[in-house]
């Protein structure tokens, strides 16, 4: 009972949003709260020695200051078991902002006047900030090797090789990390903006040695996340709910950002070098790509993932890939948006252009001869694959065939060197367990609750749109409970997972609805909405329950559901495999002095199988598109080598794409039904949208000044 | 602690809202928060605490001033932000904190009709003037023009940054700054959306000017 198409759906919680009503985990009131601070760590290494507390005690409003004695010790390590919950307060200092103490006071204002008269000494140790600073440890990841790469390089017509440079970037959701503990009656509730009520609530238990039956999670929605809110857990959230246990009243903690950027995951520097062979016809052939990586001494963000796209894209027979990382003192890094494809796309999309340049071939028909149906890492078939179909509907609303193709060679009238650029990007589509229930009222309410955080991609506008395409119910009392674990498991919503894990369990709970109803009837023909029918048989309400759960994947993936841990299936299913695709087109102006580079037009043509909600699904493609032309132009966080830390730990620093930065941004969609990922045919779309952009914009440079550049950003000094 | 009442006590209530830490502590700013947001008191509204003054500040100060047309006298310790009065104190929660530095424009009000970062504000400073915040916008039940043009063009995705966006883009019209997409583009760069909804932003501020009738 799929509709053909979905219809345009204004996002159902825009109103609250412009109202401003719309309760975000730092909105929700809470009586008698009291605030609270962390006090970073000022050394990158060592020990904590000294902890003077006295004079934060003295300020007026300060209640308590919690130190590492006041806190359990770490749970024991589970052998190939789940990654441990973050450290609380420890002595050893293992990166720069790590939090020593919490200050916790009456008033916001007295807290940050306690956290700054906390008094700390430290023995620190000799450490390493950067993936070339001494003392680094390299370590390798799996590689991932088919065919005969060596072989074939030797003897292929055309190789390109280069070595291609990401900087490390953070996330910079507006909304600031936020916690809200309130304990009571034996029961801890936690208002945390958090991608995974369920993993926080799992972490937070086993931080502090509690059961984990007796907290709640509430997320319902989250300002931005980004992969910053999920993953491996907050290091404050356990900080809060024990401070607010031992202290007996409701603690918040809004932490500042230049903290943020200390303790909250990033996409760490990485490198890459490829090289890239072809037939003299075009085919390509045979890559190999070496990897590596910054990361934290005890980090699991993996280097080997750098290659499941790169590896599956073009068709290539021959792969051979490695990566490393290189563990150094800092925080971990984690999944930021397009996480590795987003540098590892920067790297081979170049090399395809100048491969099609070697060639002198057009882009976009070098990119049409090489897309195909199997994935050669697996053998198995694609489930789809409209790539090509993205290509020729993007170059047709772009206008690529006027393009004359020499660098340099296209200008506008004010002098301005013009740029036309072409890339594709591609991300796994993944799966996960659900379980959802469905009750509809006699007295015209619907409530609907499931596995789903909603952090302004839409996850509760297309659970939405489901719902009131399948099931005649009042609107206007269509209440939608997500990221909320007292009604019901949370699995984090990551990945781009969010509609595969929320759609299809929508579209089985309604079908489950109508059965029950068609049954309660039992062939009577009764008019008006279902909450109608209710009230004419005098029945209060229906309420069914179903679960949905990914390719391949048993029922036992439910019970980790319940466990808040992560059950992901694909992107290699048992006998295929699923990718969302996207090919870029981008126009970029060059000023001819300053060197200046704008983008004045993007055309983003996308294949994620079946849209569900096309109004969201454009922002969201949008919103990819604006980040991809953050991190091609504007985005590196800049690490001290000196005293470890992040020196531009702010907005003003830390330059992200603002209103002025961004032009046109065309958005399509190919929307044909996977047939094999999941029973609504859709596939992931939040983070392929932003896959490819970035070297789109960097081939666009390459066309408008013949400069190929290696690293991100690229700025004004790079092009001088 | 210290509770010292005495400022409290000697200045008389006034015809408007009269926020004392007195009457916070009795309950009265519950009434005082649903008046400020133009809810009815009911449920809701009674959930809704303002935190009390728990000890006299050493620099306290009291603040009278106007907020959404409602009159406020408040007890505050003379470090306090306007955002951090309105959301921690006034229960007013629309305006947010993404930065506290002035840098990405989410914590956006009115004072006296201009847009100003409230982070950036003392509460002090706002002494006699009228503070406009996105609860008082429109009147309850209805939606402001920019309101409604930000729902029609999906000129949000998370909605973090919206109240923000919307106090600066009712404010870019009034100053004669959306003419042009170029120019709307430049007037809110100072509000960072990083979800990346600007291209809905710039058509929702263009489409609301024309109903604004400035622009």
């Amino acid at each position: 009972m799929i509709p053909a198409s979905f219809p345009d759906r204004a996002r159902i919680d825009a109103r609250d949003k412009v109202l401003g009503v719309a309760r975000f985990s730092a909105d929700v009131p809470v009586t008698g709260v009291l605030y609270a601070m962390m006090v970073p760590a000022r050394i990158a290494k060592g020990t904590l020695t000294g902890l003077d507390t006295a004079a934060a005690l003295r300020v007026p409003g300060v209640v308590r200051v919690l130190t590492e004695a006041d806190f359990p010790a770490p749970p024991p390590v589970i052998e190939n078991g789940p990654p441990p919950p973050p450290p609380t307060l420890e002595r050893e200092i293992a990166y720069r902002g790590q939090p020593v103490a919490l200050v916790v006071a009456e008033t916001l204002e007295a807290a940050i006047e306690g956290a700054a008269a906390v008094v700390c000494t430290y023995a620190a140790a000799p450490f390493a900030a950067l993936i070339d600073s001494e003392g680094g440890v390299r370590e390798m990841g799996e590689e991932i090797v088919f065919g005969d790469a060596e072989a074939t390089l030797a003897s292929a017509a055309v190789v390109v090789e280069g070595e291609f440079l990401s900087p490390t970037q953070h996330h910079n959701p507006i909304e600031l990390l936020a916690t809200t503990a309130v304990w009571e009656a034996g029961r801890l509730t936690l208002h945390e903006a958090t991608q995974g009520a369920g993993g926080t609530r799992g972490m937070t238990a086993r931080a502090l040695g509690i059961d984990p039956g007796v907290v709640d999670v509430k997320s319902p929605y989250v300002g931005g996340g980004f992969g910053q809110k999920g993953g491996l857990g907050q290091r404050q959230t356990a900080l809060i709910a024990h401070a607010s246990m031992l202290l007996g009243r409701p603690v918040k903690l809004v932490t500042p950002r230049g903290q943020i950027f200390h303790l909250a995951t990033y996409r760490p520097l990485s490198r890459h070098r490829i090289r890239l062979g072809a037939t003299a016809e075009g085919r390509m052939v045979a890559m190999q790509y070496d990897a590596e990586q910054e990361q934290s001494r005890h980090g699991i963000f993996p280097s080997a993932e750098y290659h499941e796209t790169t590896s599956r894209m073009y068709g290539i027979a021959n792969y051979l890939g490695t990566s490393a990382d290189v563990r150094i003192d800092r925080q971990p890094p984690g999944w930021m948006r397009a996480p590795h494809p987003q540098a590892s796309g920067f790297a081979m999309e170049s090399m395809v252009d100048e491969l099609a340049y070697r060639l002198g071939q057009d882009p976009v028909a070098l990119r049409l001869a090489n897309t195909g149906d199997v994935d050669f890492r697996t053998g198995q078939p694609f489930s789809s694959n409209h790539l090509n179909a993205c290509l020729e509907e993007g170059a047709r609303r772009f206008g690529w065939s006027s393009r004359t193709a020499e660098p340099g060679s296209m200008t506008a009238d004010d002098g301005s060197l013009v740029g036309w650029g072409v890339a594709c990007g591609s991300y796994p589509s993944m799966m996960v367990p659900a379980v959802a229930t469905l009750r509809i009222g006699a007295d015209g309410s619907t409530r609907y609750a499931a596995s789903g955080h909603e952090m302004g991609q839409g996850i509760r506008t297309a659970i939405a749109s489901v719902l009131l395409e399948s099931l005649e119910i009042d609107p206007e009392r269509l209440e939608i409970l997500i990221g909320d674990t007292t009604a019901a498991p949370q699995h984090i919503t990551a990945g781009s997972w969010g509609s595969a894990g929320a759609v299809p369990v929508a579209m089985r709970a309604a079908a489950r609805m109508r059965e029950a109803v068609a049954e309660l009837l039992d062939g009577r023909e009764i008019a008006g909405n279902l909450h109608r029918r209710l009230a004419t048989v005098r029945r209060p309400f229906l309420e069914i329950e179903v679960s949905e759960v990914g390719p391949g994947q048993g029922q036992d993936v439910l019970q980790a559901l319940q466990y808040g841990a992560p059950a992901v299936a694909g992107p290699a299913y048992p006998t295929f495999t699923t990718m969302s695709y996207i090919a870029h087109f981008v126009e970029v102006r060059v000023e001819p002095t300053t060197r200046r580079v704008r983008v004045p037009r993007v055309v983003s043509i996308v294949d994620c199988g079946r849209v569900i909600s096309p109004r969201t699904a454009e922002s969201q493609v949008r919103g990819g598109v604006v980040w991809a032309i953050g991190a091609a132009l504007r985005e590196a966080t800049e690490v001290d080598p000196r005293y470890g830390g992040y020196l531009n730990n702010d907005l003003a620093d830390y330059v992200v794409a603002v209103n002025a930065d961004i032009g046109a941004i065309d958005v399509g969609f190919i929307d044909q039904p996977d047939p094999l990922a999941n029973s609504a045919g859709l596939k992931g779309l939040g983070e392929v949208a932003m896959v490819g952009a970035s070297p789109a914009i960097a081939n666009a440079i390459f066309h408008a000044t013949g400069r190929r550049l290696h690293e991100l950003p690229i700025r004004i000094e790079h092009l001088l | 602690m210290t509770d010292d009442h005495s400022v409290d006590d000697r200045v008389p209530p006034r015809n408007g809202l009269d926020l004392s830490r007195r009457d916070t502590l009795k309950g009265g700013a519950v009434v005082a928060a649903a008046a400020l947001t133009g809810a009815a008191p009911g449920p809701a509204a009674a959930a809704t605490d303002v935190a009390p003054l728990p000890s006299a500040p050493r620099h306290g100060l009291r603040l009278q001033t106007t907020v959404n047309g409602t009159a406020v006298s408040v007890d505050i310790d003379t470090r306090t932000s306007l955002l951090d009065l309105l959301r921690e104190r006034l229960a007013l929660t629309g305006a947010k904190k993404g930065c506290d530095h002035g840098q990405c424009g989410a914590c956006t009000v009115h004072v006296d009709g201009r847009r100003v970062a409230s982070c950036l504000t003392l509460a002090a400073k706002l002494e006699g003037r009228e503070v406009l915040t996105i609860e008082g916008l429109s009147e309850p039940g209805t939606l402001h023009p920019m309101q409604q043009a930000f729902i029609d063009h999906d000129a949000l995705q998370c909605g973090y940054c919206t109240p923000g966006q919307i106090m600066a883009a009712v404010a870019c019209v009034a100053e004669g700054n959306a003419t042009s997409p170029e120019r709307i583009r430049e007037y809110m760069s100072g509000n960072i959306c990083r979800c990346g909804a600007y291209v809905g932003i710039v058509a929702a501020i263009e489409d609301a000017a024309a109903t604004m009738g400035r622009g």
